[in-house]
C-alpha cells in the first residue's frame, strides 16, 4: 500500500524518468509473474490448463495463510521463524486431543489454534519485554513448538484426523467439482488482512511502527503491543495453516516441514514487502505467492527438467528477489538539511 | 583572489522536481583557499545545489566546471575521488558503529599485518575530538551520543578524508556556542593553513560573517547576490535573504491571570540528571538552557517516558506519573514532545498528513481512519505553520529541513496539549521561519498552555522565555527571570 501510494503522490514531484524507475521497481514483481507465466505456458502444454491453474491455487493456499501472517510481521520490521513448527504442533495437538483423548470437535481445533496464537504472543513478549531480537526468540519458539510436537506424539504419526480438519483441508464447496475449502480459507485470510492493513488504525500503526519505531513511539503508538500483536497474528495464521495442512495430507506428522518457513518468507519478500519494515502489503504478498506457485508448478510441468534442479532454481530466483529488495530499500527519501 | 581561475564553477544550473523548480539559472564558484558561504531561507535550494555539487543529483541543466574542465559527476563516490566531500546534516553516520569507526569510515588505518589498527584509529579520533572540546570515549557506539557528537563525527570524517573541497551543510545546527566557536576555528584553520576550499551553509549569520570570504544568497532557487563578507552586514544579509526588512516581532505575551502549576518536577534523578526541581505554570514559557552533556535533552525525554529516571516525581496538572510510564501515557495526560532529531520523530517516506495525524489518529479517524478526514485535519495545521510547499500528500522527506521541523511541531496543534516540551525547536531554520515557529510557541503560551523550550541556542531561549533555567552537568545551576535586558553572553557565563 505505501509503496504504490508513495509512487502516485510522487508523480507530479519527480522527473518522468525517476517515476519510471520507481514504478519499474514497484511493478517488478508483477512483470516477473507475467514473464514466468508466459514462459511456462510456452514451455509446457499442460501449464495453462484450468486444472493446472487450479492446482497452483491449491498448492499455494497453505502458504497464503502463512503469508498473510508473515506480512504483518515483516511490515513491523520483525521476522517469524517459527511458523513451520507451528504447523506441525497444531496438527499434533488436534490429533492427540481428538484421537487419544477422545475430545469432540470443535475443541481440539480451537485449542490447537489457541496454542499457536499463544506461542506467537509469547515470542512477541520475549521480543518486546526482554529485547531478544525476533529472529532469535522465534527460532527458540520454533524449537519449543517442534519439541512439544515430538513429545506429545511420542514421535508417532496420526493417521486419523478430525472431520473439521478434513473439511478445511480437502473439502469442497458445492459438489465434487466445487471450490476447495482451503482456497476459500486462504482467500478469506488474505482479504481480512488486506482490509485490516489498509483501512484500520491498527494497520496504520503496523506500517508506521515498521517504518520508524522510535518515531511511532514518540507519536504515542504502543510499539511493543504492535510487535507482539503482529507475532500473535502470525501464530494464529500458523495455527490455521496447520489445520488446513493436516486436512490436506490426511494425517498429522511430528516432523517439521522446514520448507514452509522458507517458502513463506520467500513468497512475501518476492512480492516486494521490505525486510526492513514499513513497506509492502497484502497485494504484494499475493503477487509473491503467485510467482512462487507458478515457479514451483511450472518447473514440475517441464518434463525435460532434471527434478533435482528445481530447488536450485527456486533458490536462485529467491536470492535475486532478495537482492532487489535490499538494493532498493536503501534508495528512499531521506532526511534533508 | 579573483585573478586566479576558480577551482570549481557552476553555471546556469537549473534543477526541477516534476513541476517544482528548485533551482533556476544559479551560478556559483569557489576559489582555492576560500570559504564561500551559502545562505537563504528554508527551501531556497541550498541543499539541492550542494547535492548537485557532490554528485547526489546528476540530472540537471547547466555546466559543472572543475579545475577548468566540464564534467558531470556520476555519484557521491565519484565526487569524493575528485576531492569533493560533503557533510550532510544527519545523513551518513552509522549509529551502531563506534565513534572512531565512524570517523574513519571506509579508510581505517591498517597495521603492518594488514589488520585494522584500532589503537591508532582510536587515538587519532580521540585527539581530533578533544581539539574540538569533546572528551568522550570513542569506542562506544555513536548512537549513544547526542546529536551534537554525531554532527561533529560527520564533520571530522569528511575533513580527515582529505577532501580539498569541503561542503558543510549546516554543520553547527546541533552544537552549542562553545563548540561552534571551536568548529569555526577549525574551519578557518583549514582554509588559511591547509588551503582547503570550503562551502559553508548556515542560518546563523553571525557564524557566516566570521567564516566566510564571500557570501552567496539564494532566494526561491535563484541567485540574489554574491557579496564580500567584509563589505556586508548582518542586516543587509537578512534583507537579501528575505527580500524585505525583517519584522522580527513575536506576538506580544498576554499576562496570565490565575497561576496554575501545570508541570511539576520534584527531585528527579536519573542517568543524566540529578535532583532536578522545576515548575511550569499555565501560560508560561520556561527556557531550559544547557550545553552538550548538560542533561537537559535527556530530562525532556524523561518527561515523555522515553528516558528512565530512578527517583523523584513528575506531575502534570495534578497527576503524578508512576516510575514506569510510556510516551502514550504522557500524551494522554496532555504532554507533547518534539524531539531535537527530526529523523527520529518523522517518517521520511510517508506523506505529510500521515506524519501529522499519527499522534491523534484515534481522535481523527476512530477505528477506520479515512483519507479525507485525515487530510482535512492536516491541511489547516500545515497552513497555520506555513509549510512550503503545502501538499499533504507529499512525503515529508521531500521538504527542506526547516519545513520538516514545522511539520514535526505542527502535528501537535490538531489536539493541543497542556504542556509542550520542545527540544531545539528552531534547529536548522532560517531567520523568518525561526520567528514563525517561535510565534507558534508564544501563541500556545497565550492560550494558557505551559511551554518548556529545551535548547542549547541562547538566542532561542532568550527570544521567548519568561523564565530561564540553566543546567550544567545534570544539575540546575541557576534560574532567572528573562526581563529583556539579559544578554547572550551573560547567559553563557552562567554555565
Ligand atoms: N526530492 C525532492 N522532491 C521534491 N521536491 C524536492 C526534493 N528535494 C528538494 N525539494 C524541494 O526543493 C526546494 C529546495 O529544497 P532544499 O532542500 O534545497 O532547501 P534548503 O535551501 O536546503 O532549505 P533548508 O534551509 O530548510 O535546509 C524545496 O522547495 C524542497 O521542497
Ligand atoms: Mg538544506
Amino acid at each position: 500500500m505505501t509503496q504504490t501510494d508513495a509512487v502516485t503522490s510522487h508523480l507530479h514531484e519527480e522527473k518522468r524518468s525517476t517515476v519510471l524507475k520507481r514504478s519499474l521497481r514497484t511493478l517488478a514483481p508483477l512483470w516477473t509473474l507475467l514473464a514466468l507465466m508466459l514462459f511456462f505456458s510456452l514451455a509446457s502444454e499442460s501449464f495453462l490448463r484450468p486444472i493446472n491453474l487450479n492446482n497452483i491455487l491449491v498448492q499455494i493456499s497453505t502458504l497464503a495463510i502463512l503469508g498473510a501472517g508473515m506480512t504483518f510481521v515483516l511490515l513491523t520490521g520483525q521476522i517469524d521463524l517459527s511458523i513451520a513448527s507451528m504447523v506441525t504442533l497444531v496438527g499434533i495437538i488436534n490429533a492427540h486431543m481428538f484421537v487419544n483423548m477422545g475430545i469432540p470437535e470443535p475443541w481440539p481445533s480451537l485449542a490447537a489454534v489457541g496454542v499457536a496464537t499463544l506461542l506467537g504472543l509469547l515470542s512477541g513478549l520475549a521480543t518486546t519485554r526482554f529485547r531478544i531480537p525476533s529472529f532469535m526468540s522465534t527460532l527458540a519458539m520454533s524449537l519449543i513448538a517442534s519439541g512439544l510436537a515430538t513429545w506429545i506424539s511420542q514421535g508417532r504419526t496420526f493417521f486419523k484426523i478430525s472431520e473439521v480438519a478434513a473439511f478445511l483441508g480437502s473439502g469442497r464447496i458445492g459438489g465434487p467439482d466445487g471450490l476447495r475449502v482451503l482456497t476459500v480459507v486462504a482467500a478469506l485470510c488474505l482479504l481480512v488482512s488486506f482490509l485490516v492493513l489498509r483501512y484500520t488504525r491498527f494497520g496504520r500503526y503496523i506500517y508506521m511502527t515498521g517504518a520508524n519505531p522510535s518515531g511511532a513511539r514518540l507519536a504515542g503508538v504502543n510499539t511493543n503491543l504492535i510487535f507482539t500483536a503482529a507475532l500473535a497474528i502470525s501464530g494464529f495464521c500458523g495455527g490455521l495453516a496447520g489445520l488446513v495442512n493436516m486436512g490436506r495430507l490426511g494425517s498429522a506428522q511430528p516432523q517439521v516441514i522446514d520448507s514452509f518457513m522458507i517458502d513463506t518468507i520467500g513468497a512475501v519478500v518476492l512480492g516486494g514487502t521490505s525486510l526492513n519494515g514499513g513497506r509492502g502489503g497484502i497485494i504484494q504478498t499475493v503477487i509473491g505467492l503467485l510467482i512462487y506457485g507458478t515457479l514451483r508448478n511450472g518447473l514440475d510441468n517441464i518434463q525435460q527438467l532434471d527434478p533435482f534442479m528445481k530447488e536450485f532454481i527456486t533458490g536462485v530466483v529467491l536470492m535475486g528477489a532478495l537482492i532487489i529488495n535490499l538494493l532498493f530499500s536503501g534508495r528512499s527519501v531521506r532526511d534533508r538539511t | 583572489m579573483s585573478d586566479t581561475p576558480p577551482i570549481l564553477e557552476l553555471r546556469q544550473i537549473t534543477k526541477r522536481f516534476g513541476g517544482l523548480t528548485a533551482l533556476e539559472d544559479v551560478n556559483f564558484d569557489l576559489h582555492v583557499g576560500e570559504t564561500h558561504a551559502l545562505v537563504g531561507e528554508n527551501g531556497a535550494g541550498k541543499s539541492t545545489l550542494m547535492r548537485i555539487l557532490s554528485g547526489v543529483y546528476n540530472e540537471y541543466d547547466g555546466d559543472y566546471i572543475l579545475d577548468g574542465q566540464h564534467i558531470r559527476l556520476a555519484s557521491p563516490r565519484d565526487a569524493l575521488s575528485r576531492g569533493i566531500g560533503m557533510i550532510h546534516q544527519e545523513l551518513n553516520v552509522m549509529p551502531e558503529l563506534s565513534v572512531a569507526e565512524n570517523i574513519f569510515l571506509g579508510r581505517q588505518p591498517l597495521t603492518a599485518m594488514g589488520s585494522v589498527d584500532w589503537r591508532t584509529m582510536n587515538r587519532v579520533a580521540e585527539e581530533e575530538l578533544r581539539k574540538l572540546g569533546f572528551n568522550i570515549n570513542v569506542r562506544l557506539p555513536l548512537e549513544q551520543y547526542p546529536l551534537g557528537i554525531q554532527q561533529v563525527t560527520e564533520v571530522l570524517r569528511v575533513i580527515l578524508s582529505g577532501a580539498r573541497i569541503l561542503i558543510m551543510d549546516e554543520p553547527t545546527s546541533a552544537l552549542s556556542p562553545a563548540e561552534v566557536e571551536r568548529l569555526i576555528q577549525l574551519v578557518n584553520d583549514l582554509r588559511s593553513r591547509h588551503k582547503r576550499s570550503i562551502i559553508y551553509i548556515s542560518h546563523f549569520l553571525d557564524e557566516v560573517m566570521r567564516v566566510a570570504d564571500r557570501v552567496t544568497v539564494l532566494r526561491d532557487g535563484r541567485n540574489v547576490a554574491t557579496v564580500n563578507a567584509t563589505e556586508t552586514s548582518k542586516t543587509q544579509l537578512i534583507s537579501l535573504i528575505l527580500g524585505r526588512e525583517m519584522d522580527a516581532v513575536l506576538p506580544s505575551a498576554s499576562e496570565s491571570t490565575a497561576k496554575r502549576t501545570l508541570l511539576s518536577i520534584k527531585d528527579l534523578s536519573g542517568g543524566a540528571f540529578e535532583n532536578v526541581n522545576l515548575d511550569l505554570d499555565a501560560g508560561e514559557i520556561v527556557g531550559l538552557y544547557g550545553l552538550f552533556g548538560a542533561g537537559h535533552f535527556d530530562l525532556a525525554r524523561a518527561l515523555f517516558g522515553m528516558f528512565r529516571f530512578d527517583s523523584g516525581t513528575i506531575t502534570i496538572d495534578g497527576y503524578s506519573f508512576p516510575t514506569n510510564f510510556t510516551a502514550r501515557d504522557a500524551i494522554k495526560k496532555g504532554l507533547a514532545y518534539v524531539s531535537e532529531s527530526r529523523r527520529k520523530s518523522l517518517f521520511m517516506d510517508e506523506a505529510n498528513y500521515r506524519n501529522i495525524t499519527l499522534p491523534h489518529l484515534g481522535h481523527i479517524g476512530g477505528f477506520w481512519p479515512s483519507y479525507a478526514k485525515e487530510v482535512a485535519a492536516a491541511r489547516p495545521v500545515m497552513e497555520m505553520v506555513n509549510v512550503q510547499p503545502c501538499k499533504p500528500d507529499n512525503p515529508v522527506g521531500t521538504l527542506s529541513g526547516g519545513n520538516q521541523q514545522k511539520v514535526a511541531i505542527a502535528r501537535w496543534i490538531t489536539y493541543p496539549p497542556k504542556v509542550f516540551v520542545v527540544s531545539e525547536p528552531t534547529r536548522g531554520m532560517d531567520v523568518g521561519a525561526k520567528n514563525e515557529v517561535l510565534s507558534i510557541l508564544v501563541n500556545f503560551r497565550n492560550q494558557g498552555y505551559g511551554v518548556l523550550v529545551v535548547s542549547s541556542e541562547p538566542e532561542t531561549v532568550l527570544a521567548v522565555s519568561d523564565r530561564i533555567v540553566v543546567m550544567s552537568r545534570g544539575k540546575i545551576v541557576s534560574e532567572l527571570a528573562n526581563t529583556g535586558d539579559l544578554q547572550k553572553e551573560a547567559l553563557m557565563r552562567l554555565i
